[in-house]
């Protein structure tokens, strides 16, 4: 029961690092700590085959966000010439 | 058998080991896989930290690597034992494919995080301990200070180019 409320614990904390961090570069390593914290709480709320399927959905997906913000805040296509 | 805390803790440094030892063995920190990871560790480095520590910083977000994989395999033994974190490791590599990144080091990760967890299970431990020291490890590299972490990663990576190679 330690290992829900501690995941829930370090999302809180990283949503608060998202807050205080200015440099938008350097808050998206934080944001991946919420997307592990969140896929875990997930996992562990519920205990089925299928939840695999759910967690992995959302952690690739908010992956795939944080590749295309971090990609397009960088200067995208453009960067790459 | 030991309290739960202490399982989490010694699951957190196996989960450590085991997601930073595949990261840098498949190169993680030598550049940026995509723009984006070049353009994270470009400010972590400006913030004090170390480049190529940086681009591991990048790439563990713009992709899903062996921590990921580490996660999603314990999530996969804690909802379904040995078969549950095998697909996970196909769910990883589904991923990996999704963000462009051409690596393997999350399905590798999520193999051998499965064999780790199961394993672990047999002696006493519980798969959601290593989901919780997934999350602590996480958060030791990406969420306390990424100057320091990346300064470590690379002394790291520094090693892994001297003992066998592979660097600039």
């Amino acid at each position: 029961m330690i290992a829900i409320y501690l995941c829930a614990a370090i999302a809180v904390y990283a949503a608060l690092r998202i807050i205080t961090e200015r440099n938008t570069m350097r808050k998206l390593p934080f944001l991946n700590v919420i997307s592990f914290a969140v896929t875990a709480i997930i996992a562990l709320l519920i205990p089925h085959p299928l939840t695999i399927l759910a967690a992995a959905a959302f952690f690739v997906g908010s992956t795939f966000e944080s590749n295309a913000i971090a990609s397009t805040w960088s200067g995208g296509m453009k960067r790459n010439g | 058998m030991l309290d739960e805390p202490a399982r989490i803790l010694i699951a957190a440094a196996l989960c450590w080991i085991n997601f930073v030892a595949i990261d840098v063995f498949f190169r993680l920190p030598e550049s940026g896989g995509v723009c984006g990871a070049t353009a994270i560790a470009e400010e972590v480095e400006k913030g004090g930290g170390n480049l190529h520590g940086g681009f591991m910083l990048g790439n563990i977000v713009s992709s899903p690597d062996a921590s990921a994989g580490t996660l999603l395999a314990s999530c996969g033994v804690y909802c379904a034992g040995l078969p549950g974190g095998l697909f996970a490791a196909l769910l990883v590599y589904i991923g990996n494919r999704i963000c462009y990144d051409p690596g393997y080091a999350g399905t590798t990760g999520a193999i051998t995080a499965t064999f780790l967890v199961y394993g672990m299970t047999q002696i006493g431990f519980a798969a959601s301990d290593f989901i919780a020291g997934m999350v602590i490890a996480i958060l030791t590299i990406q969420g306390i200070s990424h100057a320091r972490s990346s300064r470590l990663i690379g002394r790291l990576w520094e090693i892994k180019v001297r003992l066998l190679g592979g660097g600039q």
